[in-house]
């Protein structure tokens, strides 16, 4: 279980240097091409000439490849394997099974589709790997993003693991009194009201407590607020972004054009 | 104006503490499922928590950022979804407000109508995103309307439509229990108390009208649904 | 010139008929320790509330009377610059945790950066203040991963380094075991000594002992007891009331009635005291003998 929800990895990199709002904008700059560009090789070269390097110049590659074995090849393959059977249509029909047709349009489809999703986790999970959530919450919040969101973002980030922490203990705590998840639907059904009572109302009544605790600390205040980081923003972030910008309106008008 | 000074009441300090608790109780309840191996996802209930005790607003914050965290810690494949979440907050915001999270049957009939628009939202995106076929187990339902030879579009919603009810409908039963647990002095804290003061009165007649109304809505329902039928078919 | 006031505050919280206060008056002169004590429900917590301005602005309710620091009254202020005036620190050490922030020292700056204090200064006050509470060496670390002891004290530091005129606590160790409620008491008695104006609910009277310059005892919500401490935690009618007595008050008072006490000699509160005054008697009592 870990103490805090965050993928952050501290390192001394180019990527851990670039301002927080410019590796978000990498974000769209890489998903909006991937899905709209016509070219049906777009998310493949994006993948390999874009994403891969970027791990390494994120200095996070070991986390980055591990990531991408365990979480998004699964979720990847798995919509890969559901649309290259499920996906009607095509000529070209390589196999049946049951009722269903393998054609290789709907492989090629699948194909590009499951890289798409691929660019797309690889892209928010560079970004959390190389982003201390802090910081880009401080980040927008100094361009104008209200201070509560921040709370919000940060607070979920930590309640997330204790509050699977507590579940846990309940979940064990019931089942040495005799919950047991492979047992008949309906007792399935009923072992849901312990568990879920104590974790809901306990988290819940804590709320009170925890809006007097950060109202004591001027959490309303109407006053600009000061920020502990400091977080760089130099002309090469500026540029970046434009640049991204300028990528992402281009995919955009790439798709219009034809289409 | 007027507007904003609504929204700027549904989102006092209670409401900022209690949205990252009803995201994490989305969360954990969405794993809690899983392990119990329910039929349900019910990981919108700290949405209609928040939506029924804060307002269509604060709801539809809540159901996004869970969706977001969740894409980021659990499920990369959740992310594109945030849309319905976004309007299960909303909706349930909206109905909370209309004093239809009062009692039992008006709960049902909001669960319903949150059924309907997650169907109807969820469907531009499994069919634009994903060509139909999602990772989720109900694509199989999908399939083999698909391989009947019916549209796309009709295809997806009536597979949403199928399963989508059910489980809507037991999260706002759920929320409604749970919210129903808490002490009065603890809900008067947030923006509005008096969308969950609970009814009293005949029961016996609510029971005919929520009915009433269940079956328009299903007949409205079936309605569009041939409506789309139509020209796929 | 008193730094609080309180003129006849009666307060209901909503939806009840019976005041959770009634009819307090009180006057606090700046670098006075007061203790409240109290059995539950008494309105302890409410009267920290009260003076930390959460009643009415956060609590609602209906407050009659008012309620000044510094001049000012809380129904004119708001909440978010009442917090410079009032501090306030309560029992539960976990739920004063923000939740907003990673390190112990981004948990203290917190406040500051809410009040938009300059980066500069909000570093060296953090400093300050965590050096204050003993908690310098926790800095980097998560609040989340301290022991109750050392989360109560940042509770502390996260107010104290916004730098109030009073400092409210509500029965700070009432979830503390042993070490963690010295750790927390240490921090408290360095701020008496450093003449902050505090107004503390507890129920340990052998520490209400060694700080308060004065005791208000509550009951129901009315202001029962006032006085020096030793007079007013030793009051005979505080144990039929339900109020907690110190045990060696109630060892003294049962040596009294059998003779055992120095019926002249006020009844102790702590330990030292007890201790002091049976060993006067057995020294009269040798001296007593030929």
């Amino acid at each position: 279980m870990h103490e805090r929800l965050s993928f952050y990895v501290k390192r001394e990199s180019p990527l851990h240097q670039l301002n927080p709002l410019t590796k978000l904008t990498l974000i769209f700059g890489l998903i909006l091409p991937a899905f709209l560009v016509p070219f049906y090789w777009t998310p493949h070269l994006l993948l390999v000439l874009v994403v891969f390097p970027l791990a390494f110049l994120g200095k996070v590659q070991g986390e980055y490849f591990n990531a991408a074995t365990r979480l998004i090849l699964p979720a990847a393959g798995f919509l890969f394997v559901m649309q290259a059977l499920f996906i009607p249509g095509g000529e070209v029909v390589l196999a049946r099974v049951w009722f269903l047709t393998l054609t290789q349009e709907s492989l090629l489809y699948a194909f590009a589709n499951a890289v798409r999703i691929f660019v797309m986790i690889s892209s928010f999970t560079l970004f959390m790997l190389t982003t201390h959530p802090s910081e880009l919450m401080s980040d927008l919040t100094r361009r104008g993003l209200p201070g509560q969101f921040a709370y919000v973002i940060i607070a979920t980030l930590q309640i997330i693991p204790q509050m699977q922490a507590k579940a846990n203990t309940i979940i064990a705590a019931q089942r040495s009194r005799g919950l047991d998840t492979e047992s008949s639907f309906s007792r399935r059904i009923r072992a849901l009201v312990p568990l879920v009572g104590p974790l809901v109302f306990g988290s819940l009544v804590e709320v009170e407590e925890r809006a007097i605790a950060i109202e004591a600390r001027g959490f309303t205040s109407r006053l600009p607020k000061t920020s502990l980081r400091e977080i760089s923003d130099r002309p090469l972030d500026k540029g970046l972004r434009w640049l991204l910008l300028a990528m992402m309106l281009a995919s955009l008008l790439s798709r219009i054009w034809f289409s | 104006m007027k507007f904003f000074e609504s929204l700027k009441k549904d989102f006092n300090t209670m409401t900022w503490v209690l949205i990252p608790v009803a995201i994490a109780i989305n969360v954990v309840m969405g794993q809690i499922v899983v392990v119990l191996r329910l039929p349900v996802y019910l990981d919108s209930i700290g949405t209609m928590l928040v939506a029924a005790l804060c307002g269509p607003w604060a709801g539809a914050l809540t159901g996004t950022l869970s969706n977001i965290i969740w894409g980021l810690a659990i499920d990369p494949n959740a992310f594109p979804w945030w849309p319905v979440a976004f309007f299960i907050g909303l909706v349930t915001g909206i109905c909370a407000n209309a004093g239809l999270f009062k009692n039992i049957w008006k709960v049902i009939i909001t669960g319903f109508l949150v059924a309907l628009t997650a169907a109807i939202v969820s469907t531009p995106i499994a069919v634009y995103l994903y060509g139909g076929i999602t990772a989720s187990g109900s694509s199989f339902i999908t399939a083999y309307l698909l391989q009947t030879g019916r549209g796309v579009i009709e295809a997806v919603f009536s597979t949403n439509f199928l399963v989508e009810p059910i489980d809507k409908i037991s999260t706002a039963l759920l929320a409604f229990v749970i919210i129903q647990g808490l002490s009065m002095r603890f809900v008067a804290r947030f923006p509005r108390p008096q969308n969950i003061e609970i009814q009293k009165g005949a029961s016996k007649t609510q029971l005919w009208i929520a009915l009433v109304v269940v079956l328009v809505l299903i007949l409205i329902a079936a309605f569009v649904l041939v409506r789309i039928l139509a020209p796929g078919g | 010139m008193p730094v609080v006031r309180l003129q006849q505050v009666t307060y209901y919280y909503p939806l009840t008929e019976t005041p959770a206060l009634q009819d307090i008056n009180l006057e606090i002169e700046e670098g006075e320790f007061i203790a409240v004590i109290g059995p539950n429900g008494a309105g302890k917590s409410t009267l920290c509330y009260t003076l930390a301005g959460f009643i009415p602005h956060f609590y609602k309710g209906e407050l009659q009377g008012t309620v000044e620091v510094d001049g000012r009254s809380t129904q004119d202020s708001n909440l978010s610059d009442w917090v410079l005036r009032v501090g306030l620190v309560f029992q539960n050490p976990f739920n004063q945790i923000s939740g907003a922030k990673y390190t112990v020292f981004e948990e203290v700056a917190f406040g500051l950066e809410n009040r938009g204090v300059p980066r500069n200064e909000m570093i060296q006050r953090v400093e300050e203040v965590l050096e204050m509470t003993g908690i310098a060496d926790l800095a980097a670390r998560s609040p989340y991963s301290l022991s109750g002891g050392q989360q109560q004290r940042v509770a502390l530091a996260s107010i104290l380094v916004m730098q109030p005129k009073v400092l409210v606590l509500d029965e700070p160790t009432s979830q503390m075991d042993p070490i963690g409620t010295r750790e927390v008491f240490g921090v408290i008695r360095k701020m008496a000594q450093k003449g902050m104006t505090v107004v503390m609910a507890e129920h340990k009277m052998e520490w209400i002992a060694q700080f308060a310059d004065r005791v208000i005892a509550l009951w129901e919500g009315k202001i029962f007891l006032e006085g020096k401490p030793q007079q007013v935690l030793t009051d005979e009618r505080l144990a039929e009331k339900g109020f907690g007595v110190s045990r060696y008050t109630t060892t003294a008072r049962l040596a009294l009635s059998r003779g055992l006490w120095q019926a002249e000699r006020p009844l102790p509160v702590t330990l030292e005291e007890a201790v002091s005054g049976f060993a006067a008697i057995r020294n009269g009592q040798s001296k007593g003998k030929p």
